[in-house]
């Protein structure tokens, strides 16, 4: 027994002594602060995150496949040709008007491709009437847009017709289909 | 307000997809119009081929006429659109439109519309 804990002793005793020689106190706090400084920072590094990240509700789309990107974004894929303030920024979404508002009858109806899984939809871009500008989530984009002779595919123009009020507060994109080429 | 008919499994295409892209923003996808707007071609369009003139006023309209669509396409949406909304309507008999009847009367654009209506629908009441 006594032996065995002579062993054991001068084992650990070399082991000790060992590192000792090897390392210094500070040495040892040097790469804990590193490792602390390290573990703390690496969020920071650039990576992945959309995926995770939680993004508004869209129930009334749930039949869209690959359906990515921000709606409240003027880059969003359905606002390949919106001309307004997006509705989703301003107490709407993208598929409903803000309370006190009337959807337009009459619109401008386009197509965009969905990067998700590369299909082009038929969009409907209504205006919102019945408030004032929104004024927030300005977009101005004009893919298949044509000059105001052109009336129907023009998106300068309010659309605000048929509606009880002509005063436009936004706009949503709302998705009408898959359109197919054949 | 639900997206009305997200219809994400079968595609459009063909004449349903160039009624919903050039005309369906204004005429509506049932075809309903906006009264005091935008004229219905629901239980309206398919009238007008029953008295003389009415055939060439549907092909010379503005909205039909300066259309983004070439002849052929053009032609396939308005018989489409007579199939779609008009079935009841049509008279017995009735050609489909072709791409040269399109291509030689939408060269002649209406500059009364108005008044070119105004004539058909005086014209069809008489009918009655």
């Amino acid at each position: 027994m006594t032996d065995e804990r002579r062993w054991l002793d001068r084992l650990c005793e070399r082991a000790t002594r060992a590192l000792a020689r090897r390392t210094s106190r500070r040495s040892f706090l040097t790469r804990l602060g590193t490792a602390l400084a390290g573990t703390a920072a690496l969020p920071l590094l650039p990576m992945a995150r959309a995926a995770t990240e939680s993004r508004p509700p869209v129930p009334d789309d749930a039949a869209l496949h690959g359906e990515v990107g921000d709606p409240k974004s003027c880059s969003y894929w359905r606002h390949c040709a919106i001309d307004g303030f997006l509705c989703s920024c301003c107490g709407g979404s993208q598929n409903a008007c803000p309370p006190g508002t009337e959807m337009s009858p009459l619109t401008w109806i386009g197509t965009c491709r969905n990067p998700g899984d590369g299909k082009d939809y038929i969009i409907s871009y209504n205006d919102c009437c019945g408030q004032s500008l929104c004024m927030r989530c300005r977009c101005t984009r004009t893919e298949g847009e044509r000059p105001l002779y052109l009336t129907m595919k023009n998106n300068d123009l309010l659309w605000c017709f048929g509606t009880q009020s002509r005063a436009v507060n936004c706009s949503v994109a709302v998705v009408l289909g898959v359109a197919t080429r054949t | 307000m639900l997206a009305p008919g997200v219809a994400a499994a079968q595609g459009t295409s063909g004449p349903a997809l160039d009624y919903a892209v050039t005309c369906q923003g204004c005429h509506r996808a049932d075809g309903a119009g906006t009264p005091g707007t935008v004229p219905a071609l629901a239980g309206s369009v398919g009238k007008f081929l029953r008295v003389p003139g009415g055939r060439e006023f549907l092909v010379r309209v503005p909205g039909v006429a300066q259309a983004p669509l070439d002849d052929t396409a053009l032609a396939a949406v308005l018989n489409w659109m007579l199939d779609r909304f008009g079935r009841d309507d049509v008279p017995k008999g009735v050609v489909p439109y072709t791409a040269e009847e399109v291509n030689q009367l939408r060269r002649r654009p209406l500059t009364d519309v108005a008044g070119a209506r105004r004539q058909l629908v005086e014209a069809l009441e008489r009918t009655k």
